[in-house]
């Protein structure tokens, strides 16, 4: 009785969790499905099969432009955000002093504030200092603070201790700071820099919220021209866009999982 | 920490703490100052009337409800959902947990406007929710499943669910199978095994996931963008709708003061919690 009654609980669990696992990947196949279309407007199951919104994509100018909007927008803040990520986190590794604390709450703010917050006090400040029309550079400094902490976090949790000790091991036999870092510490956290600046590239170039607010006319990411096209254009080209996301997002997923493991997220 | 040094390390912060310092410190002392501007000409400078009329007026008002009640649904569903994927995924095989760990993920780094998109498409007239509900027999013809709250509802749902997945893991796989074996052998049941071992040490990374769900459900803002359609705002969309539509920067930053209080507010709730369910359960 004990066992049916165990057995029946397993069983539910494993049926509410396959129902869920759906839930969460069916927007994508769904997605990924209904690209191919053959038909002028978006129905799943598609009624026949072709490749036609895709041509369509590849056509489209605002596809293109926005995509190297966004490609050069993410390539500059990752690198950027890796610097000032490696910099934190060598402070917050190595060092004590007075106010560290406050030091890690300045660099782990943009994780507290609401995105929304973070765009529109920055288009607040850009209009305020009249730059709002250089839009690709309010992009790239309002991505760069936002994906920071994750990189922080990835080289932080990469810098386990023993780098530390053997730093100061290569010191005392003659190296210099800088040849002790780069010879010492710096291949030791590669994992970490890896793992996080392929975060920091994911954030941005998916990232909608941020990039809402300061996109100005010229300078627009590919993810907030898509939103854009979503709500007015009803033709499945935006369908063929999504899919062609997802593939990007895909090949930066598979590469943090042969690289550094899938574990970087889980432990947030 | 052994190596350590005591003095303040300029070289290397002073860039970090001017970056941070210029680009978010400032632009939110900014919007402070944006949002306490006087409304009357005559009115002096920390004027909380706007701030206050956030809640006031009948748009805020309903926005302000509207945030809480989505937040308060979708939290309660990714904990429902949430934990039997947990489960089940802790209990799996090496080869099978590394799949649908990428299942649960993978969902998660994709774009907020793409999977608004995937959404739009499962839940419109013609999608597979509303054929799948006819072919139940449920209702008659197709119902209206976005551009409401409904539709709000399952993208955030799908949006968040990964973090509770995350956190109920977490504490799931650092449980010792030698306490479930333990109280077996003292004589408890499977069932009051699992009520009475797993689910209390599972409580401090529900609490965690609880937290985390609700506190990204009140500020996302693609989600309800799209799926919310113009006459559901939520706290987020309607200071966009102020920003971009109304062009009245005094309300829309009232509205990022009352957003950015609710962001320090629970991430000091999740400190305080996380630090004393740290010292409880060791």
């Amino acid at each position: 009785m004990v066992d049916l009654f165990l057995r029946s609980g397993r069983g539910l669990v494993t049926v509410m969790a396959v129902f869920w696992l759906v839930f969460l990947v069916a927007p994508i196949v769904v997605t990924l499905a209904s690209s191919f279309t053959s038909s002028t407007y978006l129905t799943f199951p598609p009624p026949g099969w072709s490749v036609r919104w895709y041509l369509s994509a590849f056509e489209s100018e605002w596809v293109w432009s926005t995509f190297w909007n966004s490609v050069v927008i993410a390539i500059v803040s990752t690198t950027i955000a890796v610097a000032l990520g490696i910099a934190a986190a060598r402070v917050l590794a190595r060092h004590r002093f007075y106010g560290r604390g406050a030091f890690e709450y300045a660099v782990l703010s943009p994780l507290v504030i609401p995105g929304v917050v973070v765009g529109f006090a920055l288009l607040n400040v850009s209009v305020l200092i009249e730059t709002q029309d250089a839009g690709l550079l309010n992009l790239i400094i309002g991505h760069t603070m936002v994906t920071t902490p994750f990189t922080l976090r990835s080289v932080w949790s990469s810098m386990a201790g023993s780098e530390i000790s053997l730093e100061e091991a290569a010191q005392s036999l003659g190296a210099t700071r800088w040849s002790a870092f780069w010879l010492v510490v710096f291949p030791l956290i590669v994992p970490g820099i890896v793992a996080g600046a392929i975060i920091a590239f994911t954030f941005s170039f998916n990232d909608v919220t941020i990039s809402a607010f300061l996109s100005a006319r010229e300078a627009r990411t590919l993810p907030v021209e898509l939103m854009s096209h979503i709500e007015y254009l009803p033709d499945p080209t935006p369908a063929a866009v999504s899919s062609l996301m997802i593939v990007i997002t895909l090949a930066f997923f598979l590469l943090v999982e042969r690289t550094v493991g899938l574990d970087v997220f889980a432990d947030r | 920490m052994n190596g350590g040094r005591a003095r303040f390390p300029a070289s290397l912060a002073t860039p970090v703490l001017l970056a941070f310092g210029i680009f978010v410190l400032v632009p939110c002392v900014m919007l402070l100052v944006k949002g306490l501007e006087p409304t009357a000409e005559t009115g002096e400078w920390p004027d909380f009337t706007n701030v206050l009329g956030v809640f006031d007026s009948k748009v805020g008002q309903q926005a302000l409800n509207r945030t809480i009640r989505i937040s308060l649904i979708v939290t309660a569903i990714c904990m429902l959902a949430g934990y039997p994927v947990a489960l089940f995924i802790a209990r799996c095989g090496p080869r099978w947990r590394g799949l649908l760990l990428a299942v649960v993920i993978f969902p998660f780094l994709i774009s907020a406007v793409v999977r608004a998109f995937g959404w739009t498409v499962l839940l419109g007239d013609s999608g597979l929710a509303n054929k799948g509900l006819i072919a139940l027999g449920l209702i008659d013809r197709p119902i209206a499943l976005v551009q409401n709250e409904i539709g709000i509802i399952v993208g955030e749902t799908h949006l968040l669910m990964p973090y509770m997945i995350l956190s109920l893991l977490a504490v799931l796989q650092r449980i010792d199978p030698n306490l479930r074996h333990a109280a077996e052998s003292l004589g408890a049941s499977p069932v009051s095994v699992f009520w009475r071992v797993v689910v209390p040490l599972t409580l401090p990374g529900l609490l965690t996931g609880t937290l985390l769900v609700f506190s990204l459900a009140m500020t996302a803002f693609a989600t309800p963008f799209l799926l919310g359609g113009g006459r559901t705002p939520i706290l987020t969309t309607l200071l966009y709708d102020y920003a971009f539509t109304l062009f009245d920067w005094r309300l829309a930053a009232s509205i990022g003061i009352v957003l950015l209080i609710l962001g320090i507010l629970f991430v000091t709730i999740h400190r305080f919690v996380s630090s004393r369910g740290m010292r409880s359960y060791g």
